[in-house]
C-alpha cells in the first residue's frame, strides 16, 4: 500500500483515501444539513449533491442525492416521508448526476473554475433553479398520484413552496458552488480538474 | 459579450423556469380568487356589502370612502366601522351606547367631534343613536365626519 486506496467502484475513477474520506465528510454533512430543522423547502442537500457529482462523478453525486433523501425519509423533521421517498431519491439523484454532467460539457478550462466569471455563475444559479424546479414537479407527481389529486393542482398549490426552494437554491449555488469547488479542491491537494479524469 | 452554446441552453432553461414559476404563482392566486369567490356564493344572504365615508373636514379636510365593505348582516355600524378604521369608542351605561372617542387616532377635542350621517333621499341625516345601535341594511351608505357638532 502505498496510501492509495484503490476502489474500483464500477463506473467510478479510482479513488484515494483522500478521495474517500472527502466524500464520507460530504456525505455526512449532507446527511446532516438535510436532517436539521430548518425553514421548509431551504434546504443544501441540492448544492451538496450536485457538487459531489462534479467533484467525484455523475454516479457518485447521484448517489449521495438518493441515499440523503433515503435518510432524511426516515429521520426528517418534518415526519416520516412514505411513498414520496423514492421520488424525493429520484429528484436528488438526478441534481447530483446532472453535477458530474454540468463538468463533463463545461470541459477542461481549469480557469474558469478557479476564478469563475459571471457568466458561470450565472449558469450554475440557472441550473440550479431549473433542477429545483424539476426536483418539486417529481416529488409533487409523487404527493399527487397516490392522493388522486391532479398533478397541475398539485403543482398550482405548492408554488410558493417552489419560489422558495429555487430562490434559495439559486441563491446558494451562485454564491458558494464555486467557492466550495476551489475549497475542495484544494483539500484534496489537486489540480481542480485532476480529480476526474473524464472530465478533460 | 457572446456566450456559448452551452451557456444559451442554460440560461434558455433558467428562462423556462421562471415562465413555469410565474404560471404556478398566477395560478395559485386564480384558485384562491375562485376559492373566495365559491365561499362568497356560499355565504350570500349572511353578508352584505355597504359603503362607508370617513370625512375628516374638521381635520385636513381628507375625504376617505370604503365602498363595498363586506359585513355580516345585521351588522352594526361601529362593528363595520372597525373593519376599515382603528377606532376608539366608550360604552357609556346610561345611555346603553358606545360613543366613538378617535378614529384613525383622531380624537374628539373639545370642539370637534366624530357624528355619524346616514344617506337617505333627501341628502345626509344625522345618526339617530349610537353606532353600535344602528344596523346598517345592505348596500346602505353612512359617512362618519369630524365636525363641530350643530347643537
Amino acid at each position: 500500500m502505498t496510501g492509495k486506496l484503490a476502489l474500483k467502484t464500477g463506473g467510478f475513477n479510482e479513488m484515494n483515501c483522500k478521495h474517500t474520506a472527502l466524500l464520507a465528510v460530504m456525505t455526512a454533512l449532507c446527511v446532516g444539513i438535510q436532517l436539521t430543522p430548518r425553514p421548509p423547502n431551504v434546504e443544501t442537500t441540492s448544492l451538496i449533491s450536485f457538487l459531489v457529482g462534479f467533484l467525484f462523478g455523475a454516479g457518485f453525486g447521484a448517489l449521495v442525492g438518493a441515499l440523503t433523501m433515503f435518510i432524511n425519509g426516515f429521520f426528517s423533521s418534518w415526519g416520516f416521508a412514505g411513498i414520496i421517498m423514492p421520488f424525493q431519491m429520484a429528484g436528488m439523484a438526478l441534481i447530483g448526476f446532472t453535477g458530474g454532467f454540468y463538468r463533463k460539457i463545461l470541459g477542461g478550462n481549469p480557469n474558469n473554475v478557479a476564478s469563475p466569471t459571471k457568466v458561470l455563475r450565472l449558469e450554475v444559479s440557472f441550473l440550479a433553479a431549473f433542477l429545483t424546479l424539476i426536483y418539486d414537479v417529481i416529488t409533487n407527481v409523487g404527493w399527487a398520484l397516490p392522493s388522486g389529486v391532479p398533478i397541475i393542482v398539485a403543482l398550482i398549490q405548492g408554488a410558493w413552496f417552489t419560489a422558495i426552494h429555487i430562490a434559495s437554491n439559486v441563491a446558494f449555488f451562485g454564491s458558494a458552488f464555486f467557492i466550495l469547488v476551489r475549497i475542495v479542491s484544494k483539500l484534496l491537494g489537486e489540480g481542480l480538474w485532476s480529480s476526474q479524469k473524464e472530465a478533460s | 459579450m457572446e456566450f456559448s452554446k452551452r451557456s444559451l441552453v442554460i440560461f434558455g432553461l433558467g428562462w423556462l423556469t421562471s415562465i413555469a414559476l410565474v404560471g404556478l404563482i398566477a395560478g395559485y392566486y386564480y384558485i384562491e380568487y375562485q376559492n373566495l369567490l365559491a365561499k362568497l356564493e356560499e355565504y350570500k344572504g349572511q353578508v352584505m356589502r355597504v359603503n362607508i365615508c370617513i370625512n375628516y373636514e374638521g381635520w385636513n379636510g381628507t375625504i376617505v370612502w370604503h365602498n363595498g365593505t363586506l359585513v355580516l348582516a345585521g351588522c352594526d355600524l361601529l362593528s363595520a366601522t372597525k373593519r376599515v378604521a382603528v377606532v376608539n369608542y366608550t360604552y357609556w351605561q346610561s345611555m346603553q351606547a358606545s360613543f366613538v372617542d378617535a378614529i384613525n387616532n383622531i380624537w374628539n377635542n373639545g370642539t370637534h367631534y366624530w357624528m355619524w350621517y346616514r344617506w337617505t333621499n333627501n341628502g345626509w341625516d344625522y345618526g339617530p343613536v349610537g353606532a353600535d345601535r344602528y344596523i346598517l341594511s345592505p348596500n346602505e351608505t353612512v359617512m362618519w365626519r369630524y365636525e363641530k357638532p350643530q347643537y
